[in-house]
C-alpha cells in the first residue's frame, strides 16, 4: 500500500468515525423513566443479604447505615442518652435535654431514651432497651413495637392478622436475624420489581380511609411516603375503638400537634374527672394528668413545612443521588443527617448556588433558635407538673371553683406537653419546618404556663411562693433512672418526685438481648 | 518537475485542480458547518449519560428550542472554536477517564459565558431594569433557569443513568 493510499483510507475512516459520532448524538433524550428491574428474588423474600448479589451497589450504601461514630451539633450516631448534658460522650452530650425522664416519669420512656443508631441497629438496639422489660417474661409493650424495627411485621401480620397487635413484646424476641430482619430492602420494595410498595398497617389503613391507592400516586409522594411508614406519630388503639393494640395515626384532622390533641380528646378509654374518653398513654404520677407521648412526628412536620410544601420529598434529600463507582448514579440508601457529608451535596442537587459552609449554616440558625426553646419548653412543663402537685397537695384555703380549675390545669399540661413533644420526638431540631417548630413551642410554653397560673388560682396563689425562682432548684433534672434503679429504695429517696413511684419489687435480668437466661 | 502530464482535449490540469479543491472545500466547510450545529444541540450532548439530567430539564424549559450552545459557549466565532475545543475535549476526557463529583457544577468560566449570553438574548428587555447588575449573575434571582435546580429531584433524575 503506498503511502497515499494510507493517508486517504485514514481520512475516510476518520470521517465514518466523526460522522458517526454525531449522528450518534441524532435522537433527543426521551421521557424520565425510573429504572424497571425483574430479580431472581421471591416476592415473599424479607432477608436483607438476600438483595446483596443483584443490587450490590445499593447495598454498600445501605452498609455505610452501620456507622456509629459521626455526630453532627444536635445529634448524631452515638447513643448518648438525650436528656445527659453532664457527662462526655458516649453517655451525654453537650445538646441534651435535661428534663426529660421528670416529664416521662412513670413511663418507660424515662427509663431508657438514647439518639438512635442507624436503621441496621434497630432490632439489635430494640433487644436490649430498658423500655421493654427484661426483668420478666413478659415485656409490659404489646408487639405492636415491632412494626417498625424490620420486614419481619410482612409475615408476622399474615400469620396471625389483628391478633399479632396485644401479643407481648418479648415474645417475639428470638424469632428474627438481628441483621437479616432489620430495617431494610423489602420494607420499601417489591422484591421481584423492587417497585416502591407499604408493608406498614397503619399507613395503609389511613390511605385507605383517604380513598387514595399507594400503586396509583405520583412517584414523588411515594418517596415521601415510604418513609411516613414510621416517621410518623402513632398510637395504639385501646380495645373499645378496634382490634386492640392496632397502631394508627391520629392524623384525622390534620397533621398539626392542635389536630392531634383534638383527635386524642375522644379516642380513648380514661376514665378520670374532666379526662373522661380521652386517649392516654399514660398517667403522669407527679400532676396526675393523663399524657400523650409522641412520637417521631418527622413526616407530619415536613409535610407543611418550606420543602415539604414545595414538593421536595424525604428521599430528595436523605437519599441523595451517587455515582459510587463512577459510572451508574443509584440512590444512597444510608439514611441520615444531610449534615454529615462535609460538602452537604444533598443540598446542593437545588441549592447550588452556594456553598457547604454557608449552606450548613443556614440549618444550624434555625436548629439553634429551635432547640434553645425547645428547653425552655420543657422547663415551664416542669413547673406546670410540680405546680399541679403543689395544688393537689394544697392544704389551705382553696377558691370554690378549685376542682375545675385543677382540671383546667392538667389539660394544659396535657396540651403543652404534647407540643413540645411534637418538636423533641421529631428528628430534625426544627429545620423540617422551621415556622411551625417554633409556633409550638411558642404555644407549648404558653399553655404550659397557663396550667401553672390555673394551678396557682385553684390555690387562691398559695402555692405561688414555693414555684418562685429558678425551676432548676425547685426540681432538679433527673439524671439516673431505670427499671433496675426502681428496683432500689434507696434511689428512690435521691429525688423528691420518685416518691410517686412504686419501689419495683427486686428482680434479676430475665431476658440478654435474644437470650433468656 | 521532471514527469510531463499528458494534455487532456478539452482543459487544463490546473482548471481540475481547482475544481477538486472547490468540491473538497465545499464538503470540508458544510460539514465542519453541519458537525458544529449538531454537536452544539441537546441530542449530542445529552448521549453521555451524565448530561442526562441537564438535557431533560432543558427539553421542558422555556430555552428547550435553543441549542445546548447557545447558551454554554461564546455567540462569536472566534472566541467558540477555542472555547468548545476545550471545553468538549475536557468533557469527554472526564467522562471516559475522570471521576466526577455530584452534583455538577458549572465553572467560573461557564458562567461568565452563559451570563454574557443571557444579556446578549435578554438586552432589550434589560435596558430599563436598573437592578439586572445588582447581583453578579442572572441566575442569581432567576435561579431555576439553572436546569430548574429548584424543581424536586425525582421530577427531573432518575436512578440508572
Amino acid at each position: 500500500m503506498s503511502k497515499n493510499s494510507v493517508s486517504i483510507y485514514g481520512l475516510i475512516l476518520g470521517s465514518i468515525l466523526g460522522v458517526s459520532l454525531l449522528f450518534s448524538g441524532c435522537s433527543d433524550v426521551g421521557e424520565l423513566n425510573p429504572p424497571v428491574y425483574k430479580t431472581k428474588l421471591p416476592a415473599d423474600e424479607i432477608r436483607n443479604s438476600a438483595f446483596k448479589n443483584e443490587f450490590p451497589l445499593q447495598y454498600n450504601t445501605y452498609l455505610r447505615n452501620d456507622e456509629t461514630q459521626v455526630m453532627t451539633e444536635y445529634n448524631g450516631s452515638i447513643q448518648y442518652n438525650k436528656h445527659n448534658n453532664v457527662d462526655p460522650l458516649p453517655e451525654g452530650y453537650k445538646n441534651a435535654q435535661p428534663y426529660l425522664k421528670n416529664l416521662w416519669l412513670g413511663y418507660p420512656f424515662s427509663y431508657e431514651y438514647r439518639a438512635a443508631r442507624g436503621h441496621t441497629y434497630a432490632v439489635e438496639d430494640f433487644l436490649n432497651i430498658d423500655r421493654i422489660n427484661r426483668y420478666g417474661e413478659k415485656g409490659g409493650l404489646p408487639g405492636t413495637c415491632w412494626n417498625c424495627k424490620g420486614p419481619k411485621m410482612l409475615e408476622w401480620v399474615k400469620e396471625k392478622g389483628d391478633d399479632f397487635w396485644a401479643t407481648d413484646v418479648n415474645t417475639m424476641r428470638d424469632q428474627l436475624d438481628v441483621k437479616d430482619h432489620t430495617i431494610g430492602c423489602a420494607n420499601c420494595h417489591e422484591p421481584e420489581t423492587m417497585e416502591l410498595r407499604l408493608y406498614s398497617v397503619p399507613l395503609q389503613d389511613y390511605l385507605k380511609s383517604q380513598g387514595k391507592d399507594f400503586k396509583q400516586l405520583p412517584r414523588n409522594e411515594k418517596r415521601a411516603l415510604v418513609c411516613g411508614q414510621c416517621h410518623v406519630e402513632y398510637y395504639f388503639l385501646d380495645k373499645s375503638f378496634g382490634p386492640a393494640k392496632k397502631p394508627k395515626f391520629p392524623w384525622d384532622n390534620g397533621f398539626n400537634p392542635d389536630d392531634m390533641f383534638t383527635y386524642y380528646q375522644n379516642k380513648g378509654e380514661v376514665t378520670a374527672k374532666g379526662f373522661e374518653g380521652n386517649f392516654a398513654d399514660w398517667t403522669h404520677p407527679v400532676s396526675k394528668t393523663p399524657m400523650v407521648k409522641v412520637q417521631h412526628p418527622e413526616y407530619e412536620m415536613w409535610v407543611n413545612g418550606t420543602h415539604g410544601s414545595a414538593g421536595v420529598t424525604c428521599a430528595d434529600c436523605h437519599m441523595a443521588y451517587i455515582r459510587t463507582d463512577d459510572k451508574k448514579k443509584i440512590s444512597s440508601h444510608w439514611w441520615t443527617s444531610p449534615l454529615k457529608d462535609p460538602e452537604l451535596r444533598a443540598c446542593r442537587q437545588c441549592h447550588s448556588d452556594k456553598t457547604p459552609e454557608f449552606l450548613k449554616n443556614r440549618v444550624l440558625f434555625t436548629q439553634k433558635k429551635t432547640f434553645d426553646q425547645l428547653l425552655i419548653a420543657e422547663e415551664i412543663s416542669v413547673k406546670a407538673h410540680e405546680a399541679i402537685r403543689l395544688a393537689l397537695e394544697y392544704t389551705g384555703e382553696k377558691a370554690p371553683n378549685y376542682e375545675d380549675l385543677v382540671i383546667q390545669a392538667q389539660q394544659m399540661v396535657r396540651k403543652g406537653q404534647l407540643f413540645w413533644d411534637y418538636v423533641s420526638a421529631e428528628n430534625s431540631v426544627g429545620f423540617h419546618n422551621p415556622a411551625k417548630a417554633l409556633d409550638t413551642l411558642a404555644s407549648s410554653q404558653q399553655f404550659s404556663q397557663k396550667a401553672v397560673d390555673l394551678a396557682g388560682e385553684a390555690t387562691k396563689f398559695g402555692i405561688s411562693k414555693d414555684l418562685a425562682g429558678d425551676i432548676r432548684q425547685i426540681v432538679p433534672p433527673i439524671l439516673k433512672h431505670s427499671r433496675k434503679l426502681q428496683q432500689d429504695p434507696e434511689h428512690m429517696k435521691t429525688h423528691k418526685w420518685f416518691k410517686y413511684l412504686p419501689v419495683l419489687p427486686a428482680a434479676d435480668q430475665v431476658w440478654d438481648g435474644q437470650k433468656k437466661l | 518537475m521532471a514527469v510531463t502530464l499528458k494534455k487532456p482535449k478539452n482543459s487544463s490540469p490546473k482548471l481540475w485542480i481547482w475544481v477538486f479543491g472547490l468540491i473538497i472545500g465545499s464538503i470540508i466547510t458544510v460539514g465542519a458547518g453541519v458537525g458544529m450545529q449538531i454537536s452544539d444541540r441537546r441530542p449530542f450532548c445529552a448521549s453521555c449519560h451524565i448530561m442526562n439530567e441537564a438535557a431533560v430539564t432543558h427539553k421542558i424549559s422555556a430555552h428547550a428550542e435553543l441549542a445546548c450552545n447557545e447558551c454554554h459557549a461564546p455567540h462569536n466565532l472566534a472566541e467558540k472554536l477555542p472555547f468548545k475545543a476545550v471545553a468538549g475535549t475536557r468533557d469527554m476526557y472526564q467522562n471516559l477517564f475522570g471521576k466526577i463529583e455530584m452534583p455538577l457544577k458549572a465553572g467560573e468560566n461557564t458562567r461568565q459565558v452563559v451570563n454574557a449570553n443571557c444579556k446578549a438574548c435578554h438586552h432589550m428587555s434589560n435596558t430599563t431594569v436598573a437592578s439586572m447588575d445588582v447581583k453578579g449573575l442572572c441566575t442569581d434571582c432567576h435561579r431555576n433557569v439553572q436546569h430548574m435546580r429548584m424543581k424536586p429531584v425525582s421530577t427531573r433524575s432518575v436512578g440508572d443513568v
